[in-house]
Formats: C-alpha cells, structure tokens, sequence
C-alpha cells in the first residue's frame, strides 16, 4: 500500500513533549479517523489510475472479454431467475394494497415503474455484487497473496492494467447488459401473475408498462447500472488488489468487497434517485 | 486466438447485442408510444390553472392518444401556458375552434388535456394556433359545490322534522288523516267503495269485451256490415237511390203545393169551380134547369116513340141493334155507374169546399 500510494501517518516530532502529547500529536485528527482518511485516499488514487491506465494501450482485448463472459454470460442465469422471481413476487405483494382502491388495473403501470426505475438496476448489482465482487475480490486476493501480482510487475507487465482496467471494464460494461435482461425476464414474471389473476394480455401488459414509463427513466436506468457496474468491478478490484498478506487477506478482501460493494450501491441508488428526481421536474 | 476463446468473444457479442436490443426495442416502443418519433404540430392553450398538469402528458381527442404535453409555461399574469406536440396525420379533424381540457386519465391517474368541440365550418389547426383552454373544477370548488349541498340538505331535514312534528300532533291535513280515526273510517270505506267500483268496471269492461266479441263473430249482422264489402256497395247504392227517391218526392210536392196554390186561385176554372160560392149555387141552379129539362127531354122522347110517325124509326132501329148483337161475341157487360150516383157525389164535393 506504501508503495502504490506513497500515503503514510504524519508522523510529529516528540522530543519536548511528554508521552501522551507525542501520541496525540501523531496523527493529524486521530488515528481512526486518519486511517478513514487515508483508506479514502487510496480509493481515490485507485480510481485515478484506472482512468489514467484504460486509454492508452497495450489494450487487454482479450482479457476483457475473458471477463466481460465471465461476469456477463456467466451471471445471467442467476440473475434472470433472480429477476424472474422478483417479479412475480413484487405483483403478487403489490396486488392486495392496489385491490384496496379497486385498481389492480394500475398493476402494470406499479410494476413497470418499480422495475425499470429502480428494482432492475438494484437487483442486477446486488446480485453482482455478491457474484462477481467477491469473485474478483477473492481472484486478485489470493494472486497477491501468492505474490503472483509482484511477479508481474517483475516481468514488466503491467497488473494493473491487466487485473483492474480490464475487470472494471468488463463490470461497467455488463451490469447495463445484466440490467436489461433483469428488467425484461422481471416484467414477463410481473406479467404471468398478472395474466393468471387479471387476464391481461401481453399487448395490453406491455402498453400500460410503457404507459407508466419515460425515456427519463430508461437512461437512469442504463446511466445507474453503468455507474453500478462500475463499482462492482472497482470494488472487487481494490479490495483483491489491496488484500493483506496470508490466506485470511484472501476470505477478508472477498468479503469486504461485498460488503463494501453493495453499502455503495445503496448509496449511490439513493443519490442517483435524488438528481433523477431533480432532473425530472424540468 | 484459440476456439475456446473465438467462442468466448461470440457468446459474449452476442449477449451484449441482445442486450442493446431489448434496450432498443424498449426505447422505440416507449417512443412510439409517447408519439416521440411521429411528425407533429404544437398547439398551445393557456389555462388559470393546470391541475398537477405535467409535461410529457397524454392529449387525447374523441378518445384517441394523438400526442404529448411537451412544456408548460407560467403566462401573463397567473396563467399557464401549456404547449402540446399532436400528430400531424390527425390534425384536419382539429378544428381552429376546438376547445381543451384538463381531464384526468382515472380517479386516482396522472392528469392530461382533452381536446373536444370544434365545427366543420372552422378550419383545421395549424403550427403555433392557440385553442380554447376550459378551464378545469378544482378541488375547492367541488367541496364549495358540496357545502352549498350540505346547507341545502340540513335545511330540507329541517322542514322535514317540522312536517313530521305536525303529522305527529295530529295538525293539518295530512296530520288529520293519520291521527282522525274518523277520517280514517271514511278513507277506508272511500278505498273500499273504491275497490267496489274498480270491480264493477271490471265486470263492465268483462260484458263490454263480451259484446264487442259477438260483434266481431263472423255471420253476425254487425260483423257482416263492418266486414262485408257487398253489402256495404249495396246499401250505398240504396241510399243513392232513396236519394234521388226523396228529390223526386220533393219535386213533386212542390208541383203539388204549385197546384194546391192554383187551386186555391179564383183565376182558373177549376179555382172558381172550387172556390166562387157565387158561381157554384148558379151551377147548381143550371144543373137543377138541367135535370128538370132531362125529364122533361125523357117524357118528350117517350111521346115522339109513341107517335106513330116515327114509331117506325124506333122499331128499325131496334131491330138492327138486335141483329148487331148477335153477330157479335158476347163481351162482358161494364159496370157503369149511374148517372144519379155520379151526380150525387159532385153535390158532396161541392158541399164539402163550401
């Protein structure tokens, strides 16, 4: 970390003062709080690489494919089925609250929105984040523990850009891919239950889920699960890329990068939700 | 590049041009939709107040979808300018007089514009025309509407209660009628005199619809005459004929009373025969001259058949009658009336108009 960064403590010289003023003095606020500080201040220098790093070559075509399939096709059967289920689910829930005004009529419209507002998108990366945040976590975890990554550096190939540009790049670029499909295998769950209680048609299904819906809502959408993707990849990246010497770093920085993945998911759905909101009254 | 690898890069094109599709297919359906990619006019409409009104909001005309509420802008003083994007293709059924407004796509539903009206004798909408805005019922002005229903309704249960309060005590009319056991009395044989007479028109009307059934058998004389085309010709052509029976009655009575009139008159012979009592006892007196000259003519023939000289002649004569008659056949004898009853019945006549 010394090393990546070049961000240490502020150490303070302690020869005239006593010993409790030399600890305090130590540190610029506290030691905790210094370390929040500094770990913010790594992530920022973690982002910063990578978008100094993923426009100019060598470009690691290759591996971002070998990972775009990894994270991509490999993920969407568990997250279609995921999102298949969480449609029926979310009708099924939402009927009794709607049949209370007599509107189950409007449960299309409910659906559509909920969906392709925020459960797509959501759902698509917290699916992710436990999926391919701790896979990544975990991979270069445990390549750093084994050294592997310090031997890439030794023989001249860059890690980084080999191990994080092309895992953040595949991760941006399929959780928006993930999310349309989420959004569409939910909407048809959505609508087996709302064909096998209401009798509604597909056609009529899929206007009303329109209806409901405006082109805000479709680039939110796509612009949050790009920003998800995002995350999910840089999470796992760093947390791997960062992860403590011994076996223990390894199971530590896969389930921090969960963890850490999906608090910042739920922070950014709120803040996106926010300026999306804005942007909606003009 | 290893096959695994080649079709690693295929599984994944694919999966991302899927991807992008469903995307696609969703922006393009939403767009048509919302009418986003049609070719369209904007027409404005100012209104006092919007109702939540928001762009991106449905216009409808008779019920069709024809476009969206593309911005709306706080105008003039307090108003609001709101401008729509319709279709084109359905603009030659607006009319420059048609009128918008706000309506809402359910009860609990997002508001939108409603465009309806409009005559064939105004022109279609064009580019920038500005419609009629009917501006919407607020919320406040229900509960105002309502409120004035809730007076109205406290002030007729007052009445009401007041009415009862009398029928109770037994005042007016109706109060009367309810407490007043005699009243009562009266009303209940009034109702069963009434129901007695409800029953006579039943049997009534029961023997009335019996008669007019036997009117209407078949061979009676009243279904004949209704039914029978024949005889109704023919007792057309009797009454014609009694007509012209009675015009010929009439013209001869009038001939009659000609007559009677003339009669009457002293002028003619028959009137003075009847009428002049002078003239008659003189005809009566020449009558009497001429019997008595009669017998006297009866006695002188008798002496001149007498007298030798033409007794001859008498016998001839006789005796070529005699033979006449029975060279003849033989013919009934006539039945003539004496000469003294015939002038027995003249005097009875005259007698009679004097």
């Amino acid at each position: 970390m010394k090393g990546l960064t070049g961000f240490q403590p502020v150490e303070m010289d302690s020869s005239n003062k006593n010993t409790e003023n030399t600890r305090s003095r130590r540190y610029v606020i506290s030691k905790r709080l210094d370390r929040i500080f500094l770990e913010l201040g790594h992530v920022f220098a973690f982002i910063a690489r990578f978008f100094k790093e993923v426009w100019f070559p060598p470009y690691e075509i290759k591996e971002v494919i070998n990972q775009c399939y990894e994270i991509g096709v490999r993920s969407l059967p568990l997250i279609s089925l995921t999102g298949f289920i969480i449609g029926i689910v979310f009708t099924n829930q939402s009927r009794p609250s709607l049949a209370d005004f007599g509107a189950t009529a409007l449960l299309p419209a409910l659906i559509s929105v909920a969906i392709v507002r925020a459960m797509g998108p959501l759902v698509t990366a917290l699916i992710a984040a436990g999926r391919v945040a701790s896979g990544i976590g975990a991979e270069l975890g445990s390549m750093r523990v084994t050294e592997q990554i310090d031997a890439m550096e030794v023989s001249a190939t860059n890690p980084f850009k080999f191990l994080v540009v092309s895992r953040v790049l595949a991760s941006t670029l399929m959780i928006p891919a993930l999310t349309m499909y989420t959004t569409l295998v939910s909407l048809l769950g959505g609508y087996l239950n709302v064909h096998q209680n209401e009798q509604t048609t597909l056609i009529t299904f899929f206007y009303q889920v329109f209806e409901a819906i405006t082109f805000l809502d479709i680039a939110a959408s796509s612009v949050k699960s790009v920003i998800f993707g995002f995350t999910i990849g840089m999470v796992g990246c760093y947390k791997g890329y960062n992860s403590s010497k011994g076996t223990e770093g390894v199971g530590k920085a896969a389930n921090s990068s969960v963890v850490t993945a999906m608090f910042l998911i739920f922070i950014e759905e709120l803040l996106i939700m926010q300026v999306i909101n804005a942007l909606r009254v003009f | 590049m290893s096959t695994s690898e080649n079709k690693r890069s295929i599984i994944v094109g694919v999966f991302v041009f899927l991807a992008i599709v469903i995307l696609l297919a969703g922006i393009f359906t939403l767009g048509g939709q919302q009418k986003r990619f049609m070719e369209s006019i904007a027409v404005r409409a100012v209104f006092d107040d919007v109702a939540g009104l928001r762009a991106g909001n449905n216009v409808w005309f008779s019920g069709v979808k024809i476009g969206t509420i593309k911005t709306i802008n706080l105008y003039g003083d307090s108003q609001v300018e709101v401008v729509m994007n319709i279709e084109q293709r359905v603009q030659e059924y607006i009319r420059k007089d048609a009128l918008a407004r706000i309506s809402s796509e359910s009860f609990i539903g997002n508001k939108n514009i409603v465009i309806d009206g409009g005559t064939q004798q105004a022109p279609p909408v064009s580019d920038g025309d500005v419609l009629k805005a009917v501006n919407p019922l607020n919320t406040d002005d229900l509960m105002e509407t309502l409120q004035k229903n809730n007076q109205n309704l406290v002030a007729i249960t007052g009445d009401f209660k007041e009415l009862s309060g009398k029928i109770v005590r037994g005042e007016g009319t109706v109060g009367a009628i309810m407490t007043d056991s005699t009243l009562a009395n009266d009303l209940r044989t009034m109702v069963a005199n009434l129901q007695q007479t409800s029953r006579s028109t039943v049997n009534a009307s029961k023997a009335l619809s019996q008669f007019t059934s036997k009117l209407n058998t078949p061979g009676g004389l009243a279904n004949e005459l209704m039914t029978d085309k024949e005889v109704f010709e023919q007792l057309k052509t009797s009454m014609a004929q009694l007509e012209e029976a009675t015009a010929s009655a009439n013209e001869i009575t009038e001939n009659l009373r000609t007559t009677t009139n003339r009669l009457n008159n002293n002028n003619n012979a028959v009137g003075v025969l009847l009428n002049d009592q002078e003239f008659a006892k003189q005809l009566q007196s020449t009558m009497q001259n001429l019997e008595t000259s009669t017998q006297k003519f009866d006695q002188n023939m008798q002496a001149l058949q007498n007298n030798f000289l033409l007794r001859g002649f008498f016998r001839k004569q006789a005796k070529e009658e005699a033979k006449r008659l029975e060279q003849q056949p033989v013919q009934p004898v006539q039945q003539v009336q004496p000469q003294d009853t015939i002038r027995q019945q003249r005097q009875d006549t005259l007698q009679q108009k004097q």
